[in-house]
């Protein structure tokens, strides 16, 4: 036996040198998780109140918290930032096991009839004063986030109104017009896309657009029927089969980088000029920027083919299981008042739901640097307000997630057009049912 | 593997059948006469390696290590070096870029992964791994003390039971677990991790089958006699003859634990409190999946296993060889 | 905790008086140390066993019969008014449903590619380890790199690996002249490891394969040193190189260590999980590639449970794969005892 008394003690060595380590470089990861402070519940008496709030992506938060943080004392916010489709499921299971949400929950337009439909899990925020707030909003906005009696469970972020981002640089090189109305110009339609998109490869011998999805997802945007009628029958060979048919075409003329959306590839895509235009609504622009800093000034913004529509936005609720919902309120409230709200268009680009912020100078006149000094506050107002949104199914995310992957699959050249939309119809058909 | 009847040692139970004996190691006879004849009728053991058998091992050992220290390189890198062919193949020196970053004390474009909670997930791991292994030797030694050196009613059946449950794959029980948890209310918390790996069965058999072995009988009579109490016996006799099987259960645990992914994903995903492995995953996931970032989170969660091989590596080894039973 | 057996048992000796019954008869409480003295016996044995089998009642038995309860019932997380009896109806869905097949299929591919060539090689290292070896430790101790390293962080490093378009596999694929053509007219150097069943499989059984081959190499070798080295002296096979030795005589005598390998990678090579579930694009949609060309049984349970929030069908198909094990590790079991002769 050779385990002698050093050997334990070498162990312990170890443990306190990895949790040194991880003290030393803790920083504000917060490391007083406990054993049992879940959900972010802990209500540590004196004032004292933790709130979490999961979302995903780029909500523009961080700096934000800090401020309300230091404002108000004994507040400390917890940002859970996941995947999107998983923080959406997380949610879901959370309210049904009634623990584990946590006190503001993120959701976008894509899941909110799902969960306006168990708004009894939500606080009713028109019970916590909300109602001052709802000619601030755009209505279609306000009434999503409504329940069919009556209640409100949440409040409006930012819309998605879509816009078309572009390389003015590499659309210089292939001999395009660079300027941003003539590009308006050159794509009135999706097919004048296309056409556009040829030649593009053609002259320069690179991808015109990142990949199948990106395209898919903003012309799905425009239809006037999306996923689902509003009497929640899955319609797929309504809009799905126009947007289905217009990205098939596109790959099919290869104008596509095949590139999947939100991978590595396609973050390095950016910077590497892997393709020269992008769908863009507001939010967009922020992964943009973050993902390819030193394409700052190279990037423009256009219409879109094909007229307005909508692509995501969300709203924030708050879960009724919480135990701070009032101190929770209290933080949403603040976040939608119009500083923050604008706070976050500079920070991050996101274009606030509530019109009236439009008219406000630090949006309307706001350009963007990073865009080649694109007013991007009058142009994804202008989306914004030119926007007729559509009825979004319950299942609406599950369908979509079902479909974009026979569009990566056909983009990956495993499946034809054909074939893939049989199977995008029976996966989708699936997807509706569960 | 969360839950208790499984091994600690994660996807693998490191046990066999039934009788299994921590057994020695046979080494080589040192003295042996180093014949220069042909293998014939000679123990691979007494047969010196040659060339190819150290470059083959050599090679084996490469193999092993080289993701890991392809996890570094990336981890060193920069967009730019790791986004282009051919990529970069020796560390770059960005490396503590990454880390500060992954832990969320550097913010990148203005953008900070604190959100990621990698560092407080890294400290859960630490609080699940520690809590879980001490219950493991704690639990497993009580055990295997009783079923070695008592004598109760139905201890031989109850043994049996334990033997049993070894081979039960019951990660198929895993939506009810998540049901019943739900039900306790420990979703999203730490105790949904750590309670159901408190004790397994394996650890019971291997603490049993140690005790039998190396504990007198004698010597627990004396202190019978004495007047020593059945806990004072495993506490003050049992245990420290036991220190070296509870280093190595203790090692196995710890590694298993610290590696456990699918039931903390179950339990604590989406939750802010994630254990190392969750956040990894999560970190993969998001909009902003960055490989040098995703890699230098994943090199900090293996260091501390890397130290512990390195300090404990024949402790593992022999643990693991000790479980392999000679059927 | 440093002291010496020898020492414990003075300690016990100078144990506090009144707690044994041959101590002098302690006349205030002669009772309550003979009641005691009885519970110590009698009862604290089973008090001291009650963890494990708590434990393992509540978190290991139990949800294995209730998991079947719950196969029977509809059990939606996302639809609550989704509830009561479900009979067959979901066993019946799980016959007809092409994915739980097409899974399956995946799960015994990606298992076949991964236990053949992790054991072979493993007793290959083995074999190798089983020498007079300089450094022996640090063979022993190198080899369980891969062992000691978090699944998930050896997934990710090779999820980056067999990326498509920065890879290292692709690189040097595209450097032997290997190209392929995605939809569009688009050729990459290498292959679309994700793409198409046979890479995605072989990727992820390579994944399986470093992680566990040093660790079996270790289960094996520990087997080889326990054969008695007369088995070799009296074997005397004619021109016996290594290679002849290995398969005629080390191989056979540790058939039943051989075989309890093949039955733990049975059990575990089935119920796959981590590495299908992170090899993803985007791990989190547990989808196993975009029709599902590498999710395995495993993944499509943790889709159906808790990303469509199916958990009633979701436990139906852990019977399923329940039984498919049972079955399989069975046989195995089965063909051990033949094999090895009945030794057990």
């Amino acid at each position: 036996m050779k385990w002698t008394r050093s050997r334990p003690a070498s162990l312990l060595a170890v443990g306190a040198a990895s949790a040194l380590l991880l003290t030393a470089c803790g920083g504000d990861g917060d490391p007083e998780p406990g054993a049992n402070g879940g959900g972010g519940n802990d209500n540590g008496g004196d004032g004292e109140v933790t709130l979490s709030i999961a979302f995903w992506g780029d909500f523009g938060l961080g700096p934000l918290v800090e401020q309300y943080e230091a404002e108000n004392e004994g507040v400390t916010i917890r940002l859970n930032e996941g995947e999107f489709n998983a923080q959406h499921e997380s949610l879901q299971q959370n309210l049904i096991a009634g623990s584990g949400a946590p006190d503001i929950a993120a959701i976008d337009g894509d899941y909110i009839v799902q969960f306006r439909e168990q708004g009894d899990q939500f606080v009713n925020l028109l019970d916590m004063g909300a109602g001052d707030y709802e000619g601030e909003y755009l209505e279609w906005k306000w009434q999503q986030s409504m329940t069919g009696d009556g209640a409100q469970i949440g409040l409006g972020t930012d819309v998605g109104g879509l816009a078309m981002c572009y390389r003015h640089d590499l659309f210089e090189e292939a001999g395009l017009p660079s300027d941003r109305d003539e590009v308006s110009a050159l794509w009135p339609t999706w097919e004048d896309f296309i056409e556009v998109g040829q030649e593009y490869v053609e002259a320069t011998g690179d991808r015109f657009i990142d990949n199948a999805t990106n395209v898919f997802n903003p012309i799905m945007g425009q239809q006037p029927v999306g996923y689902f009628t509003e009497n929640e029958e899955l319609a797929m060979d309504g809009g799905p089969r126009v947007a289905f048919d217009l990205t098939t075409q596109m790959i099919d003329a290869g104008i596509s980088a095949g590139i999947p959306a939100w991978s590595d590839e396609w973050n390095a895509g950016f910077a590497n000029g892997d393709f020269a235009v992008l769908a863009c609504p507001a939010w967009m622009t922020g992964h943009i920027r973050n993902m390819a800093p030193d394409t700052a000034g190279q990037w423009d913004i256009a219409d879109i083919p094909g007229g307005g529509g909508n692509w995501g936005g969300s709203w924030l609720t708050i879960p009724a299981q919480g135990d701070n919902t009032q101190a929770a309120y209290d933080f949403v409230e603040w976040l939608i008042q119009p500083e923050q709200q604008i706070a976050i268009f500079n920070n991050v680009g996101n274009l606030p739901s509530q019109p009236a912020l439009y008219e406000d100078p630090a949006i309307q006149e706001h350009t963007d640097e990073f865009f080649n000094n694109a007013p991007t506050g009058q142009i994804f107002s202008a989306t914004a307000l030119g926007l007729e949104p559509q009825y979004i199914g319950r299942n609406a995310g599950p369908v979509r997630v079902e479909v974009e992957n026979v569009l990566n699959d056909i983009q990956g050249g495993n499946v034809s057009a054909e074939e893939g939309w049989e199977r995008a119809v029976s996966d989708a058909e699936r997807a509706a049912m569960d | 593997m969360s839950t208790s009847g499984t091994a600690v040692t994660g996807d693998a139970p490191t046990t066999g059948m039934a009788g299994a004996t921590p057994t020695k190691e046979i080494r080589p006879t040192d003295g042996s006469p180093r014949r220069k004849a042909a293998l014939l009728g000679r123990s691979p053991q007494d047969t010196s390696a040659g060339f190819w058998n150290y470059l083959l091992l050599i090679t084996a050992i490469l193999g092993s290590a080289f993701p890991l220290y392809w996890m570094f390189v990336v981890a060193t890198g920069t967009d730019a070096t790791l986004a282009r062919i051919p990529p970069q193949v020796v560390p770059g020196d960005n490396f503590l870029h990454n880390v500060g970053v992954v832990l969320g004390n550097v913010s990148e474009q203005g953008r900070s992964y604190a959100n990621a909670q990698f560092a407080s997930s890294m400290v859960n791991s630490v609080i699940v791994t520690t809590l879980v292994t001490a219950g493991m030797l704690f639990f497993c030694s009580l055990a295997g003390f009783a079923f070695a050196k008592l004598k109760f009613k139905g201890r031989d059946k109850l043994m049996v039971i334990v033997i049993l449950t070894l081979t039960i794959p019951n990660q198929l029980g895993v939506v009810a677990l998540y049901i019943i948890i739900s039900q306790f209310g420990w979703e999203g918390q730490l105790v949904s991790v750590i309670v159901p790996g408190l004790v397994t069965a394996f650890g019971v058999f291997y603490m049993r089958q140690f005790i039998q072995d190396s504990v007198p009988d004698e010597l627990i009579e004396s202190a019978r006699v004495d007047g020593a109490s059945t806990f004072r016996v495993y506490w003050n006799l049992v245990l420290p003859i036991v220190r070296p099987a509870l280093g190595v259960l203790g090692l196995l645990t710890a590694v298993g634990t610290w590696n456990e992914f699918q039931w903390a994903l179950i339990a604590l995903g989406g939750t802010d409190n994630k254990t190392i492995g969750v956040a990894l995953s999560d970190l993969a996931s998001g909009n902003y999946v960055r490989y040098r970032i995703v890699l230098a989170g994943s090199f900090l969660a293996t260091l501390p296993l890397i130290l512990l091989l390195f300090v404990a590596g024949k402790q593992i080894v022999r643990g693991i060889m000790e479980g392999a039973v000679k059927a | 905790m440093s002291t010496a057996s020898g020492r414990a048992a003075t300690d016990v000796a100078t144990a506090p008086p009144g707690e044994s019954p041959g101590s002098p008869a302690p006349r205030k409480t002669p009772t309550w140390s003979e009641r005691w003295g009885r519970f110590d016996h009698k009862v604290v044995p089973y008090l001291l066993i009650s963890p494990f089998f708590i434990l393992f009642a509540v978190f290991g038995l139990f949800p294995l019969a209730f998991n079947g309860v719950v196969a029977f019932r509809r059990w939606s997380l996302r639809n609550p008014a989704a509830d009561g009896w479900a009979g067959f109806d979901q066993f019946t869905r799980l016959i007809g449903d092409d994915r739980f097949w097409n899974a399956l299929g995946n799960t015994f591919g990606i298992f076949f590619l991964s236990t053949v060539p992790q054991l072979f090689m493993a007793l290959i290292i083995a074999s190798l380890l089983n020498r007079r070896l300089r450094a022996q430790s640090f063979f022993r101790v190198g080899i369980l790199l891969p062992y000691v390293t978090p699944i998930v962080a050896s997934t990710l490093v090779f999820s980056q690996v067999f990326g498509r378009d920065y890879g290292l596999a692709n690189w040097v694929l595209g450097f032997l002249g290997v190209t392929t053509e995605l939809g569009g007219g688009i050729i990459i150097d290498g292959v679309d490891w994700r793409a198409t069943k046979l890479t995605s499989w072989i990727a992820i059984a390579l994944m399986v394969n470093w992680k566990w081959i040093g660790y079996n190499a270790l289960l094996y070798l520990a087997a080889m040193q326990s054969i008695p080295k007369d088995v070799y002296e009296a074997a005397a096979l004619d021109g016996a190189g290594a290679w002849t030795q290995l398969w005629k005589i080390t191989v056979p005598m540790i058939r039943p260590m051989v075989l309890f390998t093949v039955v733990i990678s049975t059990i575990n090579g089935l119920q796959l999980f981590t590495e299908p579930m992170l090899f993803d694009t985007n791990p989190q949609s547990a989808s196993g590639g975009t029709r599902g060309q590498f999710q395995t049984v495993g993944v499509l349970i943790y889709q159906t449970g808790w990303k469509n929030g199916n958990l009633g069908y979701a436990a139906a198909m852990s019977w399923a794969l329940f039984l498919i094990i049972v079955v399989l590790a069975s046989f195995n079991a089965f063909l051990a005892n033949k094999l090895g002769g009945g030794k057990r």
